[in-house]
């Protein structure tokens, strides 16, 4: 009589093992894979099994703007209208006069404007998809504005399609000064306990350099990653201070990248100064403008 | 219709329902995780590997919208994924308890392990993204899977 042991394992059982455990060591892998593998396999799930879900949104974005926003684009298009009829003589003149100063290869900054698309599944927080890709002009980490200010970067650039971040993602990084250029620093996206205590914080700065409460922060164009000028939030006050050497900023952003349906990728960043783009009207953050009731 | 067939009618009505929800319409914590339910109610038909493969693909469609984080949505499913099939041969029946438990503690390790694999710099705090948004998911996902189990069919076990 044999001795009593365990029962042995079925075949099947030991495949259905060894597939589970293969199963798990391609998942482990595909963490360590090299950034272009890890884009090319998400590519190729957002244009086959994705594209659909994709696109729906992008209709559903457009239905909605088509349905909501008809009056408040009828009141933008009317501005534009009247200030692009009063400023079509001087620009006339601005482009006669550098082509006279031969400076036609200083091209003024050009723009892409789009909807924005987001995913709802766990880790694609703080990531949004554009509708432009690289056959519009958009190359890797290019700023992307809304009309009050900075939203964030382009992370990742295909044919059609393009990936990037806004500023709550914890990765963002600008450089960064005052409006009137006395103090620069890095702004960056600080962690709370919650999420929803996240918060913009304007970091590195000198300790013994003070900025007022209201002041507009603006990238300072160092680095060369994004142009310089563009408002990305007004001091909120102090958040900390380290020894006598160092002093952090808390800032009030311009723009909540939650709230954001339109944006502006920018296409040209050569060594531009785009603080004369933003006007009054759009300096202004989110809360501000809603206590004054400009926005809804 | 056979019971098999309904659960796999089940599992991709959820898939579709999951990707319509959080991809096509961009909800976030609004929408039940409709995926993790649905992988945990295929994972209860197949075996440890077929149900890792099921996990994998699953994840790595998570992961296509979340390009810093890559992985880590595909090592979480797949772990879900075979020790799913694992309480086949633990636990049998259909009771409410057993479901409730399942899909919650599903859930829960789902992001346990995604918050694990996610990275030092991109992980939430672990009182909010586990403890807190783990447990309501896995509830809020318990919830909503138990119904649809009671509306096709697949769940007879009547309580009490």
């Amino acid at each position: 009589m044999p001795a009593y042991g365990p029962e042995p394992e079925t075949t099947p059982g030991r495949r259905q093992g060894a597939l589970a455990v293969t199963c798990l060591l391609l998942a482990l892998t595909t963490s360590y894979l090299p950034g272009p593998a890890q884009h090319r396999i998400a590519w190729s799930m957002r244009v086959t099994v994705l594209r659909p879900f994709i696109a729906t949104q992008a209709r559903l974005v457009a239905a909605w703007d088509n349905r909501v926003q008809v009056a408040v684009l009828r009141q933008q298009l009317d501005s534009l209208a009247a200030s692009l009829s009063t400023q079509a003589a001087l620009r006339d003149e601005n482009r006669t006069l550098r082509n006279l100063l031969d400076l036609a290869e200083r091209v003024e900054p050009s723009f892409k404007a789009t909807s924005v698309l987001r995913g709802g599944t766990p880790g694609s927080e703080s990531m949004f998809i554009v509708q432009l890709g690289s056959r519009d002009g958009i190359t890797m980490g290019a700023p992307v504005v809304s009309r009050h200010g900075l939203v964030g970067r382009i992370l990742e650039v295909r044919e059609e399609i393009s990936l990037g971040m806004d500023w709550t993602h914890p990765d963002f990084r600008a450089s960064a000064m005052l409006e009137n250029g006395t103090m620069y620093g890095i702004v960056e996206n600080r962690r709370g306990t919650f999420r929803e205590e996240d918060r913009l914080v304007l970091n590195g700065t000198a300790y013994y350099e003070s900025a007022p409460r209201g002041t507009l922060v603006v990238t300072s164009g160092l680095a060369g990653v994004l142009p310089r000028g563009i408002p990305i939030g007004r001091i909120g006050g102090v958040e900390d201070v380290e020894g006598r050497w160092r002093k952090a900023y808390r800032l009030e952003p311009m723009v909540e990248p939650g709230s954001v349906t339109h944006v502006i990728v920018l296409t040209d960043r050569a060594d531009l100064d785009l603080a004369q783009i933003w006007g009054a009207d759009s300096l202004a953050t989110r809360e501000q403008a809603i206590s004054e009731g400009r926005m809804p | 219709m056979r019971t098999d067939a309904r659960v796999w009618l089940l599992v991709g009505v959820l898939f579709v329902l999951h990707l319509m929800l959080h991809v096509g319409l961009g909800l976030g914590r609004e929408a039940p995780d409709l995926l993790t339910v649905a992988l945990l109610l295929s994972a209860r038909e197949v075996g440890m590997g077929r149900a890792g493969a099921l996990g994998l693909f699953f994840g790595l469609l998570e992961d296509a919208l979340s390009v810093l984080s890559f992985g880590a949505n595909s090592v979480a499913m797949t772990l879900i994924g075979a020790l799913g099939a694992i309480t086949r041969d633990l636990f049998v029946g259909d009771s409410l308890l057993f479901l409730v438990s399942y899909f919650v503690l599903g859930k829960w390790v789902r992001d346990l392990v995604h918050w694990i694999m996610v990275g030092d710099s991109l992980r939430q705090p672990f009182l909010d993204q586990v403890m807190v948004q783990g447990l309501i998911g896995g509830a809020y996902a318990a919830g909503v899977g138990i119904v649809l189990m009671a509306l096709t069919g697949l769940w007879r076990d009547v309580p009490g």
